[in-house]
């Protein structure tokens, strides 16, 4: 709007400026010269001083902009990118959402409710999610955003809730940010329009930081924002980059998008209120997520994972990435919670995922979805009778299955719907009729089983995978078939025990007796659980059998076909169990069900039936070989017997049982349970190394013996000699050649393997003979001059890496570059390994969809669940579980308006968890003491102490009085981060000990009250004492009477009215209080108004109850009795001696005042009197001046006439002596 | 918080279950602790450790019942710093100093420790053997040199003891990942003879017959011989040979032999024999080969699983049942599985004599940092 208002720049085409700008640019392009060539002076080095200034100046820039290297962790494929959508209520959230969802798949969302999930390019995919007002809500939010697109209402400006969410943010590793700003249309002036603006994205940029990204949406169009703009915001949002940041990293975490009851419905209906199980789906991120391992969810409370799995992605990026654009189909939206294509949404497990546009375009496509939606409805009616609790299902067929279903029956197909709700679904899709009856008879089957499952559908689902045949089996087998297939099969367990036996006797006699050992153990614990539970045992034994059958004669009937099925089922088991605890039989039931869907999944279409050959020829070989399967042999016990991949394996699983049988009769078992302990290592059978051929075995380990070819020094050495050995010498034509190859071979031969067997030299010289013609060729292929070029360009290389001027980032680099090398191998070590497998050494690397069931879950968190909260998983490493002291530093946040005090409860919010505690707040004298303190300095940071979960050192916290409701002002009460963790804490508080003097000697003094007893006393002699007025001493020793007396001495004598302290640190126990906050577990309305232990001052307040004051502590008028002092008195003598100085000053005023002048009056006569006298005397000071007068005036008469006759006399003397000296020349002249 | 403890029977490996549920902080019960036996529960020895893991945590809740057949064990925080420890004579020092040094690189200050037992002895790693093989290991983990060192101030053979050990080892954040997948050759061949209360001779018969068996396979063989008397001699007398095998890439690989305790009701030992005993065992630890040696593959694996969440390898020959049952219970603690794959042989290296069959053991770390140490 305001572009098209500014005038165009048009420049001067004529007059003088027109004609400089002319002749500048030629000049310019005449002499092309850099500023330094121009201008030399001005970069010559004018003063040392400020050069080294300058240039540590930029080295300090440089070293500043160096980030500490991390290893790269990002996953291949990437989780999605969560972006949160924040900002107070009313300023455009959920509309700015559908926008965006529209934009990238063409769908209108009917209304927003969890975690939204599309694809939005080849290679990234989105998670939206809208955080609404409340601050659970946005502490929760702060810590899985990546990308937070902070919504301002321009038109109101800032509201208090962005910059908490702004704090929040910081504490917890600040995500990128991106501000919003809406409501533009409301301007009415476009300059107030830029101004607010200006302000805004000042203010914006000094939050975050300089240059952050502010979006403006200038109106809307039709309720929607305008398309461009948003269309704008999505390119922004698919170029950021993040940087890792570190608690997301080092955990793993996943934000659910779907939630399922799987509770038995008996159970529920026997007890409504008992503790459900739940199974959460979502993307893993962070880091490895891994089974068994113990999770929090922040408003709900601390679990451990029963168990996981990976499911198919509901929403993947395009298989294959092609230079185009997304395609319709391939632009998918998954939002279980949010009810996408308008359907209903139901508490515990529904969603509906309308692949994209093109399910509505095609008319042939839709219409089986609806009648399997019609389908599924109807079947589910007597299911839903039977259950009390009302929930309803409903599915649309998705995307996948309207697009693959006709060519592909297996894979996608099912896996779509399965993935999309629950496993019913899936069957429905395949064949109607035969999935109902399969479920009956599954039911019936159950209840054999698991008691808690026939009324739950969903149950039934598991446990119809679980009881691991796939559906055509199933649909043969019916109940009593199958128990008694099962007896059948224990019945001939024996005999293929038997069977085993034999081959094991027959390998024991080769093998190593220590791996028997090692065998035997874990036989026995599988013994144990064959005993534990039946049913699984029986499959197992079931598939040896087959397997059993399988080597032996290879006949292939239906039977057969079935147990290879469950053969491979049980593979699959194997990968899985290691990780599953048997604690008992439901779960083991469980797991395996786990693990048969997951299989069914993958291995739909008779996908096991390809693999046999590859899996029997693998056998075959590794039987061959001999080898040992490692995993087996360590992880075996918990595979269990149901471990069999391949003969090998089952071979060791017999040769357990038979050892097993040894041992124990031996007893000499290193597993045994009460063995030595001891990590040194017998060899039991040692090899006999006086003989020749044994220790020619280990001949090659030492660098005496043969090295390998890429090593051994000559060989490299010859290698060099062929390659730039020879040479010609251009002038004359001569050619040198280097030592011939093969000769010098065979020389080599004889020099290294003098001790060797003739045979061997001639292996060596047979390959060392190939590579040899190779070179050759290479080598004639070359000029001379080629030659030397490659051998001046390693010359060069080879001084580079010696001499060149490695400047200081070398150090960095080098850090830079092994930090890479770690991570390509983190990417490269498992790659290429089935998943299955991976997963079991990696965990849930980031990036899989899994399915996470969760027991023990209240049931609040089911019946008030409330997609709008986000359900975070948050994964906890080991010792983060526990609960211990933490101590951090802690500041209060400056513009929170109280000040904290100790032992308040505030809520923290610290890793995942959010939870009330008590601090103690602290400071750290200078001596490492920590001193308790009353209330939270107002702008230092000061420690915090508090009972709370063990966090790694470093992460941030950050505290609020409340998150009940919404209190005026800004609520972050304080942020910090954890300094320390340990068990017990030492913070003191000061206590000062009073006491009162009883006797008083010289400097001695008997000091009462302070204590109360001799052994107190004791346990403070030497301590120092000091007495108010300032005097310094240590107590001595206890007196005997009154008890707690003690004697003390002083620097000084000291008074009666003194009172004597002693001042002690007395040690302040943390509170050991831990309250998570269970904003989940609240029904929906009270969501928002969570409140835990509440301050006295609250409660007081709340009851109206008032404080009750102390008659001591009300404040009165101080009065206060004026001292009078006694006068001093100096004694005569002493005042006598002392100098005028010395003398008190109040002494020498006293006798001032003493002679007061007295007022003098005259009578007439004296008057007279007086007056006559100044009259006289008035008189005789004038006399006396005029004779003073006068005696001046003569005494410079008689001054003149005094130099008249000095010089009358000066005269005579000069004639005079003209005379005398006129006769003596004369006498003188006489004598000559 | 989270209540899940782990359970287990027998005291066999009691040391691996408290070791990682100090590192896990997960809760272990042991139950059935020699309950059929004669003597039931813990022995003293064992006892002593458990004292020994209370002065090295902070907060941590240990209870045996009374008649010693079960222990609860609840770990606090590894505190460190100085202490002293009266190890129980039953066994030797090093059943107490593999505990220390997998405990160490976690404390909250840095440990030195004084401990007091039996210096060498038949059954456990002595002093010696730690001191060469496991600290090289110990020092790639935590990247440097400094302040790890062992001390031997007094020697105290089996069975009364007397010995005295300071052993030092600073503390870390966290571990680094290694990659050690090529021993190299042995270029080297050291070793400690030492006597303690017998003629000064003994060790040189060791020596002698030691180095008759290994000089066929290299030259380059230095044992010194300590023979130690008066107070650093302990109480009771005893000899013994260690002997470590330094590879070419900083590989080490020990074995050594001890004495028969007096009034064991063994054979006394002699020299000579005891000497080639010690050599053939070496070799037999050559022909197992690897970067680490048979005792030290548990306290590698260790620090491998307690890394970041990076891929570490290393090469080990073959597995010990302690190590396998270790590994077990890396899994049953962290939830962390090895990846144990024999080594594929090429073709080059096929006709090269190295003894038996190696195998690569890798793992992902679990991220594991160090929380007791503080940050300023």
């Amino acid at each position: 709007m305001e572009d098209k208002e500014h005038k165009p720049y048009r420049p001067r085409a004529a007059g003088i400026k027109a004609r400089k700008k002319k002749a500048k640019i030629e000049t310019d392009d005449k002499e092309e010269l850099t500023p330094k060539q121009r201008n030399p002076k001005a970069f010559a080095i004018q003063s040392i001083r400020k050069t080294e200034k300058t240039v540590r100046r930029t080295l300090d820039l440089n070293v500043k902009k160096q980030h500490i290297p991390l290893v790269d962790r990002t996953p291949i494929e990437p989780p999605p990118i969560v972006v949160a959508i924040v900002g107070p209520p009313k300023v455009g959230k959920t509309t700015l959402l559908k926008c965006l969802v529209k934009n990238y798949t063409r769908q209108n969302l009917s209304n927003v409710n969890g975690p939204i999930t599309v694809v939005a390019g080849k290679k990234r995919r989105i998670t939206f999610i809208e955080c609404n007002n409340d601050i659970n809500c946005m502490i929760d939010v702060g810590k899985i955003a990546d990308l937070v697109l902070l919504m301002v209402d321009a038109s109101f400006g800032f509201e208090m809730e962005q910059f908490e969410f702004l704090n929040i943010c910081q504490v917890h590793g600040f995500p990128r940010i991106m501000g919003v700003l809406t409501h533009l249309d409301t301007f009415q002036e476009n300059k107030q329009m830029r101004k607010t603006k200006k302000r805004l994205k000042n203010r914006f940029w000094t939050e975050i930081y300089q240059g952050a990204k502010l979006f403006y949406l200038s109106g809307m169009v039709y309720g929607e924002y305008q398309r461009m703009e948003i269309h704008n915001l999505c390119r922004f949002i698919s170029v950021m980059k993040f940087r890792p940041l570190h608690w997301r990293t080092t955990h793993p975490y996943i934000l659910a998008d779907r939630m399922e009851d799987i509770t038995g419905g008996e159970l529920i209906r026997q007890n409504g209120k008992c503790d459900r199980k739940v199974c959460l789906y979502g993307y893993v991120r962070g880091t490895h997520m891994k089974n068994k391992q113990s999770i929090h969810i922040p408003g709900c409370g601390d679990f451990d994972i029963n168990d996981i799995q990976a499911t198919p992605d509901p929403c993947p990026t395009p298989d294959k990435i092609k230079k185009r654009s997304l395609n319709e189909k391939e632009r998918m939206v998954y939002a279980p919670m949010a009810g996408v294509g308008g359907i209903v949404y139901d508490k515990d497990a529904v969603y509906i995922d309308v692949g994209g546009s093109h399910s509505y375009n095609l008319t042939e496509d839709s219409k089986p979805t609806n009648e399997l939606v019609s389908n599924l409805m109807d079947m589910m009616n007597p299911v839903d009778e039977k259950m009390t609790t009302s929930k309803m299902s409903v599915f649309s067929g998705t995307q996948p299955m309207t697009a693959d279903d006709t060519e592909d029956i297996s894979y996608p197909l099912e896996e779509r719907v399965e993935g999309s709700d629950g496993r019913i679904r899936r069957r429905a899709v395949f064949k109607d009729g035969d999935e109902l009856n399969d479920d009956s008879g599954h039911e019936d089957g159950e209840d054999d089983d698991d008691d808690d499952d026939d009324d739950d559908e969903d149950e039934d689902e598991e446990d119809d995978s679980e009881d691991d045949v796939p559906p055509v089996k199933k649909s043969k087998v019916s109940k009593s078939n199958k128990e008694e297939e099962f007896a059948f099969a224990d019945s001939d367990d024996d005999l293929e025990d038997e069977l085993i036996l034999k081959a094991m006797k027959l390998k024991k006699q080769n093998d190593d007796d220590d791996d028997d050992d090692d065998d035997d153990d874990d036989d026995d614990e599988d013994d144990e659980s064959d005993n534990e539970d039946n049913s699984d045992s029986d499959t197992d034994k079931n598939t040896k059998k087959s397997k059993l059958k399988k080597s032996k004669d290879k006949i292939v009937n239906d039977e057969e076909d079935s147990s290879d099925i469950s053969q491979s089922d049980d593979d699959d088991d194997d990968d899985d169990i290691s990780q599953s605890d048997d604690d008992d039989d439901d779960d083991m039931n469980e797991e395996d069900n786990g693990d048969d869907i997951e299989e069914e999944e993958i291995g739909q279409g008779l996908r096991w039936k390809s693999d046999l050959v590859e899996k029997a020829a693998a056998s075959f070989k590794a039987r061959q070989k001999g080898k040992i399967n490692y995993r087996k042999l360590i992880y075996g016990e918990e595979l269990g017997v149901a471990d069999e991949e391949d003969k090998d394996g089952d071979e060791l699983g017999g040769l357990f049982k038979v050892l097993k049988q040894k041992s124990d009769q031996t007893k000499n078992d290193r597993f045994s349970i009460n063995k030595t302990d001891c990590s040194k290592y017998f060899p039991e059978n040692p090899q006999d190394w006086s003989l020749e051929e044994v220790t020619a075995s280990i001949k090659d380990c030492f660098i005496t013996g043969q090295w390998s070819k890429d090593k051994d020094a000559k060989a490299r050495l010859d290698l060099d000699d062929e390659l730039y050995g020879d040479f010609e010498d251009l002038e004359t034509g001569e050619k040198f050649t280097g030592p011939d190859g093969e000769k010098d071979d065979d020389d080599d031969g004889e020099k290294d393997d003098d001790g060797e067997d003739d045979e061997m030299k001639k292996d060596d010289k047979g390959e060392e003979d190939k590579p040899e013609t190779e070179r050759k060729k290479t080598k004639a292929e070359m000029t001379a001059n080629e030659r030397r070029t490659i051998r001046k360009e390693r010359q060069k290389e080879a001084f580079d890496e010696q001499y060149d001027l490695k400047d200081d980032s070398a150090y960095y680099d080098s850090w830079k570059s092994d930090l890479d090398k770690q991570a390509k191998l983190n990417k490269a070590e498992f790659e290429s390994m089935p998943d299955e497998l991976r997963i079991q050494y990696e965990g849930y690397r980031p990036g899989l969809y899994v399915r996470i069931e969760l027991h023990d879950i209240p049931c609040e968190f089911v019946t008030n669940f409330d997609p709008t909260y986000p359900v975070i998983i948050g994964g906890l490493q080991n010792v983060e579980g526990n609960v211990g002291f933490v101590q951090a530093r802690f500041k209060k946040h400056r513009w929170y308006k109280k000040i904290l005090k100790t032992r308040n409860p505030v809520i923290i919010s610290l890793g995942w968890r959010r939870f009330q505690s008590m601090p103690l707040y602290s400071v750290q004298d200078h001596n490492f003491r920590q001193r308790l303190l009353k209330y939270t300095p107002e702008h230092l940071h000061c420690h915090a102490a508090f009972y709370g979960p063990i966090t790694p050192q470093g992460t941030g916290l950050l505290a609020v009085e409340s998150v009940a409701g919404r209190e005026p002002g800004f609520r972050i009460a304080a942020t910090g981060v954890v300094l320390e963790l340990d068990k017990s804490l030492q913070i003191v508080k000061k206590l000062k000990l009073t006491g009162f003097p009883v006797k008083i000697y010289k400097k001695t003094a008997f000091i009462k009250g302070m204590f109360s007893s001799a052994l107190e006393v004791a346990k403070f002699e030497g301590a120092s004492l000091r007495t108010v007025s300032g005097l310094r001493g240590q107590i001595k020793k206890a007196l005997r009477t009154p008890e707690g007396a003690f004697r003390a001495t002083f620097e000084d004598k000291i008074l009666r009215s003194d009172i004597v302290f002693v001042r002690t640190w007395c040690p302040v126990e943390v509170p050991e209080f831990y309250n998570p906050v269970t904003t989940l577990l609240l029904p929906r309305d009270q969501k928002k108004s969570w409140v835990g232990m509440r301050t006295l001052a609250q409660l007081r307040r709340e009851k109206g109850i008032r404080l009750e004051q102390k008659a001591d502590s009300i404040y009165k008028p101080v009065i206060r009795k004026n001292k009078i002092y006694k006068p001093l008195v100096i004694p005569r003598g002493l005042k006598k001696q002392l100098p005028f100085k010395a003398v008190p000053e109040s002494l020498l005023r006293k006798k001032e005042s003493s002679m007061k002048r007295v007022a003098v009056i005259k009578d007439k006569k004296e008057k007279k009197i007086t007056n006559m006298m100044s009259m006289m005397q008035t008189l005789y000071s004038h006399k006396q001046q005029q004779k003073k007068i006068a005696l001046k005036q003569a005494g410079e008469k008689r001054k003149k006439e005094i130099k008249k006759d000095e010089k009358k006399r000066n005269q005579r003397q000069k004639e005079l002596k003209k005379e005398i000296f006129k006769q003596i020349g004369r006498s003188e002249k006489k004598k000559d | 918080m989270s209540t899940n403890s782990l359970n287990y029977e027998g005291c066999n490996f009691l040391r691996q279950r408290l070791i990682l549920a100090t590192l896990s902080g997960r809760t272990v019960k042991i139950k059935k602790i020699r309950s059929k036996e004669d003597d039931p529960g813990l022995k003293d020895f064992e006892a002593s450790f458990i004292r020994l893991l209370d002065t090295l945590t902070n907060g941590s809740k240990i209870v045996v019942s009374e008649t010693g057949t079960n222990l609860l064990y609840q770990p606090g925080i590894l505190i460190g710093g100085n202490f002293e420890h009266e190890c129980n004579p039953q066994r030797s020092i090093g059943y107490f100093l593999e505990a220390i040094i997998a405990l160490a690189p976690f404390t909250k200050k840095p440990i030195k420790a004084i401990l007091r037992g039996v210096t060498n002895d038949q059954i456990d790693p002595t002093v010696d053997l730690i001191r060469l093989t496991t600290l090289p290991t110990l020092k790639k983990f935590l990247g440097t040199d400094e302040g790890v060192d062992i001390k031997i101030n007094k020697r105290g053979a089996a069975p009364d003891g007397g010995g005295e050990v300071l052993f030092t080892c600073p503390c870390r954040q966290k571990l680094r990942p290694i990659q050690f997948i090529d021993p190299g050759k042995i270029k080297r061949i050291r070793g400690i003879a030492w006597a303690a209360r017998v003629s000064p001779a003994v060790t040189n018969r060791m020596v002698d017959s030691a180095r008759s068996i290994l000089n066929k396979f290299l030259t380059d063989i230095y044992i010194y011989t300590d023979h130690v008397k008066g107070s650093q001699s302990g109480k009771s007398p005893g000899f013994g040979l260690t002997l470590v095998a330094e590879t070419t890439n900083g590989a080490f690989l020990g074995a050594e032999r001890s004495s028969s305790a007096r009034g064991s009701g063994d054979q006394p030992s002699v020299p000579e024999d005891l000497g080639k005993e010690t050599a053939k065992n070496l070799l037999e630890e050559i022909y197992r080969g690897g970067c680490v040696d048979s005792t030290n593959q548990s306290t590698t694996a260790l620090f491998m699983a307690l890394g970041q969440q990076d891929v570490s390898k290393i090469l080990i020959g073959e597995l010990t049942p302690y190590t396998i049952q270790f590994l077990r219970h890396v899994q049953d603690f962290f939830q962390l599985m090895f990846k144990v794959d024999p080594v594929p042989v090429t073709e080059e290296e096929e006709e090269l004599n190295t003894g038996g069959e190696k195998l690569l053991l890798t793992c992902v770390g679990v991220g594991y940092s160090n929380v007791s140490k503080a940050i300023l």
